[in-house]
């Protein structure tokens, strides 16, 4: 009986990760088309236009089966094991953060405790995949590579946590679904504002933890002006110089997924997640609320989806100290300072 | 209580010192594959960490020969040589060179083969610094300026292109003038064709156009914050030290003189027409940089003053059919886009020079680098390297 | 025949007549040159050359086609070229040789036969604030070429010397770095010198030799053409605008 009970448990474990590997590497492809077609409308390109009819909407399919049919190959200087593996660690670090996305009020992976906490140490685990692919590759540009990944990954994990302490000690809970209603209370600090007419989502009182958050949010994906692990024009592709084929579109889809995951988390802390603020979703019926709330966090994460893709392809790029200048000398004393504003108002109120 | 023994603390310290990590500097080659080398210039670096403690260029992957070729070719087939040697900017190559035979020819160019000369020449100093343009915010990091600028420099290779057949290698200069026929009826010898139709007003229109792109570059490269932090104070070249290494051209003005060839030289006739010579204070890459797309506008001008003031007439002097150069020796220097271009040639009256002797830009450009890199960061090293806008056929001739 | 040829040309197009002084000037021999072209760039030259020869105690000098060329003896060598950078000259142009040989592979061979057979290594320095350039230039032994690096004084005569190392197989004493600059490190020989033959030459002659490109016929003022085609219309009408 216990034997069934386990082998349930681990087929259905199994099965719920079979479906997430299928589905959620699909959330990359419009965030990699809008990329495609944004950064050539920015450039006076048009970017795709034949792949799948029209638009070129099906680039990223056609690219992704590109990449498929190349050729796997593995350096003979490199650590093979650990070569192999580092791909899938970072794209398992961006997928196990969807757990505790909240898509709607019941779509919810599970609603952790300490859901905001979770999603942070789990796509820290994406650092030490690439560390491990810059390493491993045997290229002095994949060790420069990965060992500037290393040290920009560390540096902003920190005013990252920093600027959601805020957002948690305004809410008083860790759980990704308590921030969101929390936001959603019509109210600051415990003064009602706006007469119950609008929830206050936590970009305006905690802009300063936004924007830090989103800052640092860049340079945990490696996004310009952040991107000097990667650094085309002087480490050739940085930890990724080595990887071909299908090792390289796990990568690729990784980003983009952490881009999305990163995107969605933010508009849960700061936006209001899948509540759309202006009504109230409890008077619908569950499936109402439910495809509403998804298609609502979508939205919020397009918007900062669009502002990284517009940021990428307008900014140069920083150089190594002077990125470490910015995370320790000044987004960590504002992320301080910030916790301390946010701590007095609330013991004050 | 048992006191610590200060010889034993010492002894610790210098246990704890002679553990320290055992490093040593990695040799990282940078090229001569690599996207920032803009060819073949292999770099062989010794980094400690992102700091690169010395630097050896390696040069020579592209070397042609041009000089023991010029002396087994004749002076209208050198033409055709020296427009490879700087491919950016190709018609400007020609110039020098063809100015020097026709010295000593003794050959008087109409005025205004002078002037098709003139024009075409700061077109393709423009394309030149347009493709600097689009490289640059790209090494630094900026991906979008490069589709910009590269789309103002189509319109300049497309009128180069009407004119002379060719965008990169014009191979349109003749010993006494230009080309007398591009296009139609080149070959029939009775229908001589001028400029082609409507190249004035064209080119006019262009000129509209890079005005408009400097003003887009300022905006989207020059005041980004960016951009600043990464060039300004970066890669800095006393004027001194450039001169003494034979740095020229917009690298040689970014560090303060004002020495510009169109000014001092006559070699073409640059003194019938208003410019400024942009200048920079600090020698710094950001310098550089703004020194150039100070001379994109200042070229543009100089092209508008040229299309309203050339004047009609022939395009070719007289020349022998067969074309020997008198016995002597003479340099003729121009400022080309990379800077100061010059041919040595000594000739013996033969039909091929005696030796030619090519001073290129991009070569004494590119020799103060291992100077100017010692102990830069890695990133530094590529905004150095680029702001000094070399081109590899110019380095290895 | 190029005086002949030019003088027809003179007489068809008036605008060419100032060239035929010129001319003939450029036709005479190379020493005469600077007496028939008395205009201001030449006297400039001639004196640049003088004073610079007077500073660093030269063997010689020549300014004709407004190169101010000077000879100095071997041993002056690195201090004439210092003492000139330090004048006013501050410009390192280039340094490079020439191989004065009978004995040529490929081109032409030297039609004056008093001319001595040596290598001649020259440098080319110029003023930062005018045209004014001098060509200080020395005689090295033909059989065993060997000077002083200019190197400790000139750090930028570097690469240039390399250069002229490894085509011209000059040795330059106390460079720091005397690899080779452009060839690879087994090459062979030295290919800038006049003996060092071009293989594809031998194996074929340049076609190109003969090939001599033909002369347009009429090469009139594209304004008065009246087989013009429409675009010099046009031209004209841009030219009557301004």
């Amino acid at each position: 009986m216990i034997v069934v009970l386990a082998i349930g448990f681990w087929a259905g474990l199994a099965l719920k990760i079979g479906i997430m590997a299928a589905i959620v590497p699909v959330v990359a492809l419009p965030i990699i088309f809008a990329e495609l077609k944004l950064s050539a409308h920015m450039q006076h390109r048009i970017g795709p236009y034949f792949a799948g009819g029209r638009y070129g909407w099906a680039q990223p399919l056609a690219d992704g089966l590109k990449f498929f049919q190349k050729e796997d190959l593995v350096p003979d200087a490199a650590d093979k094991m650990v070569y192999k593996l580092a791909p899938y660690l970072v794209l398992g670090a961006a997928m196990a953060v969807f757990v505790v996305i909240p898509f709607g009020p019941d779509l919810i992976g599970r609603d952790l405790d300490l859901g905001v906490f979770y999603a942070l140490a789990i796509s820290s685990i994406s650092t030490i995949g690439v560390l491990i692919a810059g390493w491993s590759s045997g290229n002095k540009y994949s060790l420069i590579g990965g060992l500037r990944a290393a040290a920009q990954l560390i540096a902003y994990e920190l005013p990252l946590f920093l600027a959601v302490v805020g957002v948690v000690i305004q809410a008083q809970t860790m759980s990704m679904i308590g921030i969101i209603d929390a936001q959603a209370e019509y109210q600051l600090f415990g003064l009602e504002i706006a007469g119950n007419a609008i929830a206050i989502p936590y970009v305006f009182p905690q802009f300063i933890g936004f924007v830090i958050f989103y800052i640092a949010a860049l340079a945990e994906l490696s996004r310009t002006p952040f991107d000097m692990p990667i650094a085309e024009s002087e480490l050739v592709m940085g930890y990724l110089t080595e990887y071909s084929g299908f090792r390289f579109a796990v990568f690729f889809i990784g980003e983009y997924i952490g881009i999305f995951t990163m995107s969605a988390i933010m508009a849960t802390l700061w936006l209001g997640g899948y509540d759309p603020l202006f009504f109230d979703l409890s008077g619908l019926n569950d499936i109402a609320a439910n495809a509403i709330g998804a298609l609502v966090l979508f939205g919020k994460v397009a918007i900062l989806v669009f502002l990284m893709i517009w940021m990428r392809w307008t900014f140069p790029r920083f150089r190594e100290d002077q990125l470490q200048d910015l995370a320790w000398r000044i987004l960590i004393p504002l992320g301080l300072a910030n916790i301390a504003v946010t701590a007095f108002f609330k013991v004050v109120f | 209580m048992q006191t610590l023994d200060p010889a034993a603390m010492a002894h610790i310290s210098e246990v704890s010192v002679s553990v320290e990590l055992q490093t040593s500097d990695m040799t990282l080659n940078i090229g001569p594959q690599h996207p920032s080398t803009h060819g073949v210039l292999r770099l062989v670096a010794k980094v400690d960490g992102e700091r690169v403690r010395s630097v050896e260029p390696v040069i020579g992957y592209m070397h042609r020969g041009y000089e023991k070729l010029a002396e087994v070719r004749t002076y209208p087939q050198i033409t055709a040589l020296v427009n490879r040697i700087d491919w950016v900017s190709g018609f400007a190559n020609e110039i020098p060179f063809i100015v020097a035979a026709e010295r000593l020819m003794g050959l008087e160019v109409p005025e205004r083969a002078q002037y098709i000369r003139l024009i075409l020449t700061e077109m393709a100093r423009i394309s030149s610094h347009l493709i600097f343009m689009s490289s640059y915010p790209l090494e630094i990091g900026a991906a979008t300026p490069l589709m910009h600028a590269l789309r103002e420099r189509e319109r300049v290779l497309d009128l180069l292109e009407s004119v002379t057949g060719g965008r990169f290698h014009p191979n349109f200069n003749r010993l006494g003038g230009v080309k007398p026929a591009a296009g139609a009826g080149a070959q029939t010898k009775k229908v001589v064709q001028d400029l082609p139709q409507g190249f004035l007003q064209d080119t006019k229109a262009a000129m509209v156009k890079m005005f408009e792109i400097c003003d887009d570059l300022e905006g989207l490269v020059t005041g980004n914050e960016i951009f600043q932090a990464r060039t300004v104070g970066i890669g800095v070249m006393p004027a001194d030290r450039a001169a003494a290494f034979g740095v020229s051209g917009p690298n040689l003005r970014a560090s303060g003189p004002d020495f510009d060839l169109r000014k001092h030289t006559d070699y073409l006739p640059y003194d019938k027409f208003e410019f400024e010579i942009p200048i920079g204070r600090n020698g710094d890459c950001f310098d550089r940089y703004q020194v150039r797309l100070e001379e994109i506008r200042q070229s543009a001008s100089i092209i508008n003053q040229a299309i309203d003031t050339i004047p009609s007439g022939p395009l070719q002097a007289k020349v022998p059919k067969i074309i020997k150069v008198p016995a002597g020796e003479i340099y003729v220097r121009a400022e080309n886009p990379k800077g100061e271009m010059g041919y040595h040639l000594i000739s013996d009256g033969g039909r091929v020079p005696y030796r030619l002797k090519i001073r290129s830009a991009s070569f004494s450009n590119l020799s103060v680098l291992p100077w100017l890199l010692e102990d830069q960061l890695v990133p530094d090293l590529i905004a150095i390297l680029g702001s000094l806008d070399f081109v590899l056929g110019d380095v290895d001739r | 025949m190029t005086t002949n040829q030019s003088d027809e040309a003179a007489a068809e197009e008036p605008g060419a007549e100032d060239s035929v002084g010129e001319e003939a000037g450029a036709e005479g021999a190379v020493a005469e040159a600077a007496d028939t072209e008395p205009d201001a760039s030449t006297s400039r030259t001639a004196e640049i050359a003088e004073r610079f020869a007077a500073l660093v105690d030269a063997e010689s000098w020549t300014a004709d086609h407004g190169l101010a060329k000077i000879r100095v003896s071997n041993d002056q060598w690195v201090g004439a070229v210092s003492v000139a950078h330090r004048n006013g000259m501050p410009f390192v142009s280039f340094l490079s040789a020439v191989d004065w040989s009978r004995d040529v592979a490929v081109g032409d061979p030297l039609s004056d036969e008093n001319v001595e057979e040596r290598y001649e290594l020259m440098i080319r320095l110029s003023s930062l604030s005018s045209d004014d350039s001098i060509t200080l230039s020395t005689d090295l032994d033909k059989m065993s070429p060997v000077i002083d690096s200019l190197v400790p004084v000139l750090p930028g005569a570097n690469w240039h010397e390399r250069e002229a190392h490894e085509m011209f197989g000059i040795e330059f004493r106390g460079h720091p770095n005397p690899k080779k600059l452009y060839l690879p490190d087994a090459f062979e020989g030295f290919p800038l010198r006049k003996s060092f033959p071009l293989l594809s030459r031998e194996v074929k002659p340049w076609p190109g030799m003969v090939d001599v490109e033909a002369m347009p016929e009429s090469a009139g003022p594209s304004t008065e053409n009246p087989e013009a085609t429409d675009g010099i219309d046009d031209e004209g009408a841009t030219d009557a605008d301004a």
